[in-house]
This record gives structure tokens, sequence and C-alpha cells, in this order.
């Protein structure tokens, strides 16, 4: 599935994917700059698989896919994935690709934006995640609208000569700041 | 790669599955017994769906299923996912289950050591990683004594009985399988020899194809 037009601030806005979307975002896959906490840096799909895999990811009811769009321009995508309706738990990732606006804040508005939607309109009951720990600006944002590290896998990603840690994480409804919830849901 | 083959422990042994074992895996998967502790491999189905399931397992490349048998029965089985390309230099217990009327007699133990010899000792991983049910005790007790320890805890994730359980995330070093199993749980013994002296700089000449089999098997 995916997500509905959710407007936050700063420009920021998550948006149903476009064709186009499911044509740029393996392209940004393929750049080092996005690809330090991200791998392989490889791609298997052609234009013409974009299309399907779109069809495919649209049609699938366990997941659900956002475009993070700013200043009306697309800049990566976020999403819930593997979701168990029965336990309502899920999986959620961000990926911006647009490496000349990290550190802006689209991460942490895309989440903020991204958790309001899982807890207020899709009953989920918990979420969870996986981060490489040097991948602050990830798990920072995370963390802002409500997500706590519960776990360490040590020696997840070699980089450069490096092993790096990942973080697990997870959050509930509960740890969700309730004084930071978007417009939508604001009466 | 996606139907495992023969790795024998020492009461078990851990062999290609077959359309016969169906009904079992169909009978585990709608045990309370078994639902309540750990993660089940597929809903209950009608028969064909789980010859198509099984047809589909062969077909996966991302993971591989065994069936467990003790004296000649089946009694358990058991299904592994691999690593992200491109190392795919570790592995994930998706499942490991035992036939509820054959627990307690020592084949969880047993099954679990002969498959963690093949992933360490013939597929060479760097680790094995699985998620348990926090009150699963039994398979802790087998973890803990093959060499996992827990690297996380996701809160209140699963829920049988009218309550929450926790899931408890181990990992297994393959520096721990060296240290507690390696030197006595080999699955072939030493050769002696670890490379044909000369191979490297002496290249064999090529065979013309009628000759081959031959060469190779003197
Ligand atoms: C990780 C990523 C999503 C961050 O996006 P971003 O828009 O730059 O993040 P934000 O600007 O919202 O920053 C979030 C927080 O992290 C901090 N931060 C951001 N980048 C940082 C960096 N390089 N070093 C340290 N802190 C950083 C910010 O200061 C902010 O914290 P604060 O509010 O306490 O000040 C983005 O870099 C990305 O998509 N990278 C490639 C793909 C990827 O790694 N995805 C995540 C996989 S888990």
């Amino acid at each position: 599935m995916f997500g509905p037009r959710i407007a936050g601030e700063g420009g920021v806005e998550l948006r149903p994917p476009t064709l186009e979307d499911y044509r740029q975002n393996p392209r940004w896959m393929l750049l080092p700059e996005v690809t330090r906490f991200w791998g392989p840096r490889t791609i298997s799909e052609t234009d013409a698989d974009a299309e399907e895999r779109m069809r495919k990811e649209g049609a699938r009811d366990t997941s659900i896919v956002w475009t993070i769009a700013y200043a009306g321009e697309s800049a990566g995508f976020t999403g819930v994935f593997d979701i168990d309706w029965v336990r309502r738990d899920g999986e959620t990732g961000i990926f911006i690709g647009r490496h000349d606006l990290y550190g802006r804040g689209i991460a942490s508005e895309a989440v903020r934006l991204r958790m309001a939607y899982v807890w207020k309109e899709l009953g989920l009951r918990r979420t969870h995640n996986w981060i490489a720990l040097p991948n602050r600006g990830s798990w920072r944002a995370n963390q802002k609208a409500g997500y706590a590290q519960v776990g360490t896998y040590p020696r997840s990603f070699f980089r450069s000569g490096e092993w790096v840690d990942e973080w697990l994480g997870e959050a509930f409804p509960h740890t969700y700041p309730a004084d930071r919830l978007p417009d939508a849901w604001r009466r | 790669m996606a139907l495992g083959g023969v790795i024998r422990g020492t009461t078990t042994t851990l062999r290609t599955p077959t359309e016969e074992d169906l009904a079992a895996y169909a009978r585990w998967m709608a045990d309370l017994r078994v639902r309540r502790i750990a993660s089940i491999w597929h809903e209950p189905a009608m028969p064909d769906t789980w010859k198509e399931r099984l047809k589909e397992q062969t077909k996966e490349k991302d993971n591989v299923l065994w069936s467990i048998e003790a004296g000649g029965r089946l009694v358990g089985m058991t299904r592994l996912g691999w690593g992200w390309e491109p190392h795919r230099d570790s592995a994930h217990v998706d499942q490991f289950i035992l036939a509820p009327d054959e627990w307690r007699k020592g084949y969880g133990s047993d099954a679990a050591l002969a498959l963690h010899r093949y992933l360490f000792d013939y597929l060479d991983l760097r680790r094995v990683a699985l998620e348990l049910h926090a009150d699963n005790a039994a398979a802790r007790r087998i973890c803990e004594k093959l060499g996992y320890v827990e690297f996380g805890r996701g809160h209140e994730v699963y829920y049988r009985d009218g309550a929450h359980v926790d899931q408890l995330w181990l990992l297994m070093e393959r520096a721990a399988w060296d240290e507690r199993w390696g030197a006595e749980h080999r699955e072939y013994a030493p050769l002696g020899t670890r490379t044909v002296p000369g191979s490297v700089s002496h290249p064999k000449p090529q065979a013309k194809d009628g000759e081959r089999e031959e060469r190779e098997n003197t």
C-alpha cells in the first residue's frame, strides 16, 4: 500500500509515491554519499522493472510506503514494512537520497508524520527498526518520535576498515510525544 | 539450496523434507503448545496448499528447510535464512520446531548441535542469529549450551495465553563454536594436508574431453 498525503512543517510532506519516484530511488542507492549505512550499492532493475515493483508494492497489504517530498520535490522515501496485522507490529525505515539536503531536519519531520499515522490511523501497537549506530541522523530522528534503543547488534557493517554496530530500536503509541502531534491530528 | 541435505547428529538426522512430511508439519503448526512458544512456518491449511508451500520452498534462494528425524521417525523441522548479498557469511534460524510429543528427549539439543556444526564446520559462516520468545525455556537452554549470547530484547512482542511476552535476540559467533565445539565436533576426519604441494606453480595439464573422468578419478 501507499501512504496518504500528510502535510508537515518546514516544507516537508509525505505523499503517495509516483512512478518517477520509483525510478529515482534505486539510482540514489548507487551513490557513495547515501550508502555508507545502506547496502550493497548495486541494483538489479531497469526502469520497466521499477513499474512492476511499484505495482507489487502498491498492492501489498503488509507495507505502507510514502515519498518524502521537500519543497514539492521528492527527496526520498519512508515506510512501515513486514507488517504483522495479528501482532500489529512492523519494521520502519527511512531513506533520503538527496544528500545535499542532509542535516536540515527532513528525516525528523518525516518520522514524526509517519509515526503519527502509524499510531493514530493504522492502529499498530509496536514498531521496530535497525540502524547503524554511527548513523546518528537516523536514530536521532526516530528517537525524537518515541523510539528507544533495546539492543546492539555487534559488528554489523564493515566500512573502510572499521566494524560498525547496529542499534535495535522499538516504539509504542505511548512513547510518541503527544505535544508533537502533526496538525492533521489536532482539533 | 532451498531444501537441505543430510546432516547427521548423534540421535537425530536432518534430512530433505518430502511431501509425506507435510501432514505432520500441518499438525505441529496447528498445535497450541508449539504456537505459544515459537514462530511457526505457515498457518494451518489444506493438504494441497502445503504441497504448494513445499514446491515454493524448493525455489527459495534465501533460505533452506530440513526435516528432523530420530529413530526413523519424523520428529521436527528447521528453516534457516542466509545473510544478505554479497557476503552471505551469516545465517538466521527462522524456525526450529520439534513435535510436542518428542520434547524432553534431547532431540532438540542434538539436532541444533548438528545444524551448527554444518553452519560453522562445513559452510564456514561467521555468525548465526535468531529470535526467541522469552518464555521458551528449552530453546533458551539449547542456545546457552551452544554458545549464543543475547544482544537485544523487544518488549511485549508476542501475545499468547492472554498476555504479552518479550522477544530475545541471540547471536552465536564463530569464535564460540571454535572454542566450545570446534575441536571435537567435526564432520570429517582431518586430511593431514591442506593443499597439494606445488599445485600453484604447476597447474594440471589440460585433459582432452574423453580423458577427463579417468584422470580425475585416479
Ligand atoms: C539518516 C538520514 C535519514 C538522516 O536524515 P536528515 O534529514 O539528515 O536528518 P535530520 O536533519 O532530521 O537530523 C536528525 C537528527 O540527527 C542529527 N544529525 C543529522 N545528521 C547528523 C550527522 N551526520 N552527525 C550527527 N548528527 C546528525 C541532527 O542534528 C538531528 O538531531 P537533533 O534534532 O537532536 O539536532 C539520511 O542521512 C539518509 O537517508 N541517509 C541515507 C540512507 C540511510 O542511511 N537511511 C537510514 C537507514 S537506517
